[in-house]
């Protein structure tokens, strides 16, 4: 069973490889120019050639997306446990939250650049926006959905309202946590990129998303396709961060980790 | 007495000839040539001309069918033209003929409707910004992503402008508005309107082509491929379009108006005429070179030098690429449209 | 020490009107083990989870040791059908988590887990998460985790039920053997006869919707039990008693 487990690893490489090896091909058997789309091979070229300035931008959108993560993890899972321990502060503020989750950031993005001096600031506000409702979301259900027997065990037991957090609902809620957290890694990545498209940052603090409009707006395609190539990596490093965190937490024990 | 023959042969001849031209002409007129042209803005009086041409039927008594594509904040329909969505495009100054140049990407331009570059920095009265000098030390410049990458990084090489000033302009004057030592761009000939609506006051307006940025704008560039194929279809373009600019500056624009506010919405009326004034105050459009060679008048020096002074602000490397190659300047500078100027003028 | 358990009159109605137990009385001398049988839905478990005062009774009164039943907490043990054991948490943790919970330390509490474990012979397995452990191991730490906090009262929520006959057999013996060292009241909902007769000395019979008392029913063989009791003629006789009092109830069932 573990042997299964490992073997397919080189099969998405395989396959992205091909991918690519059709791609250079057709490009260059039918000339299609670089300003249309660019071979794989220019886009490696033009990523090393424009290394500086695309590491620093890379740095910055990884560091508003991790930011904007661990805002949102904190921020989710601390008000899921409180919505999971008061009701009535639940149907406070619960509505805020949904508002939050709708509310596209394409259109606030700006606004909240008014409000806001620093860019990044902004740009973490939107970020955060984005990826914090599936974590809150998903956290409280799983608050909710620890084993009523094991809530009556502790009822026996004495527990008072912390120890039932510590020991039941929080141990309870971590299996959905983490299949909140995989939705909010991919999220707050896309959230990155967008709200500074939209808000248009500007000057030192600049992500990729400015580099790419940049070479938008100077028809550098072959840049394009290079700062792209970094969000996508990036996008598929958290996943695999993602992936490994449940593994450890999860793995010994539940069922989404087995087999 | 009768004419020989021979005579009434060839007389014969070159009637039928031309009868069968005409006939050939009339055909293929009745199938106009579909074209697209896509502005860089939302619907506004620096695109009156071309929609004058629309509606007074100029472009389809040149045999073509236009379609205007707008712009807009967010969009941006440059890569269209070299992928061939569409034919024509209205682009703001000669940094992005340049930038396409230097990546190989095959367009040119074959007018230049505007003389002048309205692009403008403005800044709020009575606080030291009245001399040009003073706004660089300005704590705050909002710049759109589109100025960020080209005038801007003239500005901050060659006119001591900083990175740390910089700020996004998201086509809000709202933080320009509250913050008095606040500096933004402007066109020239629309910002300073809206500014006095919303603000109240009349702004300080500093023309980048007073201190050097001395670009043509509103450009109509091509494919270089469309410029060899059909040579005939450019020019009757270009000349269709300069005689609606004509028509809408010297003439009734008010069709033209009515259209343009049916794609934008956001105008109004006065902010036309009061843009449209502004054009002729600030000599944008018909000025220089245009005067005596026509409305959208290219100059191969004029470009040349362009480039040479962007290479001295450091924002190209000499040699890079080649300036004459900017333009395919045979499509204007033959006065077309000055007879109809005079008369517009003529009428009382 | 074990304590005595006082149902006076208890009735229980769930929201809906529901009626599950009607005027239910009996005492249980401290250090008992009693049966409670009948048939399905009859209100055994309403009645159980009443001694164990997760329930409050509509009418009536429950007392363990003198006290209210809701007041009463941590002296009691509770076992499940299901084992309800965390999941997350390895059988020494879980077996240790009433006495974290009552204030003792992770060591200490560990350690006395460790011995509970042993003597339900599951100590080899201390380091494994449930997922790894059959359903009878499971059940048996079950078992260890109620024993582990010396209650006065155990009470048992037919927890063998899911379970094959012949590990049904050895966990019978093993939680007889297991009660018999601290000897708590002990209170064992069931709907087999056999397992009835065979762990307990009284056998309440109870019967009808809304679940009255029926029989009550002395069963009288020596302690401790041994596995060949089931085959003598007077286990049998026993058995048989109990399962007449059963028709009566289903009778009185049909009559409410």
């Amino acid at each position: 069973m573990i042997e299964s487990r490992r073997a397919p690893v080189w099969v998405p490489a395989v396959a992205g490889l091909s991918l690519l090896l059709v791609w250079e091909v057709v490009v260059r058997s039918r000339g299609i120019p670089s300003f249309i789309l660019p071979a794989p091979s220019l886009i490696v070229k033009t990523l090393w050639d424009n290394l500086d300035s695309l590491l620093a931008a890379w740095l910055f959108t990884i560091k508003i997306t991790f930011g904007a993560l661990l805002l949102a993890l904190l921020g989710g899972v601390l008000l899921a446990c409180a919505f999971a321990l008061s009701r009535t502060l639940e149907l406070a503020l619960f509505p805020f939250a949904i508002a939050l989750q709708v509310t596209p950031i394409v259109a606030i993005a700006p606004l909240i650049l008014i409000y806001v001096d620093s860019t990044t600031a902004s740009l973490l506000i939107c970020a955060f926006i984005v990826a914090f409702f599936p974590i809150l979301s998903n956290t409280l259900i799983g608050l909710r959905s620890a084993d009523p027997n094991l809530h009556d065990l502790l009822t026996l037991y004495g527990a008072n309202r912390w120890q039932r957090l510590r020991w039941l609902l929080i141990p309870s809620a971590l299996p959905y946590l983490i299949a909140g957290l995989k939705i909010s890694g991919g999220l707050a990545l896309i959230g990155a990129v967008v709200a500074e498209f939209a808000a248009g940052a500007a000057g030192r603090e600049t992500g990729l998303a400015s580099r790419i409009l940049e070479a938008s707006f100077r028809t550098e395609i072959p840049k394009m396709y290079a700062a792209l190539t970094l969000v996508v990596l990036t996008g598929v490093a958290i996943y695999w961060v993602t992936k490994i965190l449940a593994r450890t937490l999860l793995g010994r024990w539940h069922p989404s980790e087995q087999g | 007495m009768r004419a020989p023959l021979r005579r009434q042969f060839a007389r014969a001849l070159r009637r039928s000839t031309t009868l069968l031209l005409t006939c050939l002409l009339l055909a293929h007129a009745a199938e106009p040539d579909r074209v697209v042209f896509a502005t860089n803005w939302r619907a506004q009086a620096a695109h009156g001309g071309f929609y004058q041409a629309l509606v007074d039927g100029t472009y389809a008594r040149y045999g073509l069918d236009v379609t205007i594509r707008q712009g807009g904040p967010q969009v941006n329909n440059r890569p269209l033209l070299p992928a061939g969505r569409i034919d024509f495009l209205m682009t703001g100054n000669l940094l992005h003929s340049f930038d396409n140049l230097k990546n190989g990407v095959p367009t040119q331009i074959v007018a230049a409707i505007f003389q002048k570059d309205p692009q403008a920095l403005i800044a709020h009265p009575g606080v030291g910004y009245e001399r040009f000098e003073r706004l660089k030390d300005a704590p705050v410049v909002l710049v759109a992503k589109d100025g960020q990458f080209t005038w801007w990084q003239w500005l901050k090489a060659t006119q001591g402008f900083r990175d740390e000033q910089l700020r996004p302009y998201n086509f809000n004057l709202g933080p320009f508005l509250a913050n008095p030592l606040a500096v933004q761009q402007g066109y020239s000939i629309a910002e300073p309107i809206y500014v006095r609506q919303q603000g109240g006051f009349e702004p300080v307006v500093h023309l980048l082509a007073d201190h050097g940025f001395d670009t043509y704008s509103t450009l109509i560039e091509t494919r270089v491929e469309l410029i060899r194929a059909r040579p005939e279809l450019v020019q009757r373009f270009v000349d269709a379009s300069i005689l609606g600019w004509y028509s809408y500056l010297y003439g009734d624009r008010r069709a033209a108006d009515a259209m343009m506010l049916r794609d934008n919405p956001e105008i109004t009326v006065a902010e036309i005429d009061a843009s449209v004034a502004l054009m002729k105050h600030y000599g944008i459009v018909d000025s220089g070179q245009a005067l005596e060679a026509g409305i959208g008048a290219v100059d191969p020096e004029r470009i040349r030098h362009f480039y040479e002074s962007m290479v001295t602000a450091g924002l190209y490397r000499a040699g890079e690429i080649d300036p004459a190659a900017v333009a395919a300047p045979q499509f204007v500078n033959k006065g077309v449209g000055l007879d109809l100027k005079r008369r517009l003028l003529a009428r009382p | 020490m074990s304590a005595a358990i006082e149902l006076t009159a208890v009735d229980k109605r769930f929201d809906k009107g529901v009626a599950a137990v009607r005027g239910f009385s009996t005492t249980i001398a401290p250090g008992q083990f009693v049966a409670l049988l009948g048939p399905s839905g009859c209100g055994k478990s309403t009645l159980l989870r009443l001694i164990a005062g997760l329930e409050r009774p509509s009418a009536g009164s429950v007392q363990i040791g003198g006290e209210q039943a809701a007041q009463r907490v941590a002296a009691m043990s509770f076992v499940f059908q299901e084992p309800t054991l965390m999941p997350w948490a390895n059988v020494l943790d879980n077996v240790a988590l009433p006495l974290r919970i009552a204030g003792a330390s992770r060591k200490g509490a560990r350690a006395a887990a460790l011995q509970a474990l042993a003597a339900v012979a599951l100590a080899d397995r201390a380091r494994a998460y449930p997922a790894e452990l059959s359903g009878g191991m499971k059940m048996r730490c079950s078992i260890a985790r109620a024993l582990v906090t010396r209650p006065s009262v155990l009470l048992l929520d037919e927890p063998f039920a899911a379970l094959d006959e012949i590990t049904r057999h050895r966990l019978n013996d093993d939680l007889l053997g297991q009660w018999s060292v601290q000897a708590p009241t002990a209170v064992f909902v069931t709907h087999s006869i056999f397992e009835a007769v065979y762990l307990s000395q009284r056998v309440l019979v109870m019967g009808g919707r809304p679940g009255r008392l029926i029989a009550d029913l002395p069963v009288s063989f020596d302690t401790p039990r041994a596995p060949a009791l089931r085959l003598e003629a007077s286990f049998l006789q026993q058995c048989q008693l109990v399962s007449d009092a059963l028709e009566r109830a289903k009778a009185a069932e049909l009559l409410t």
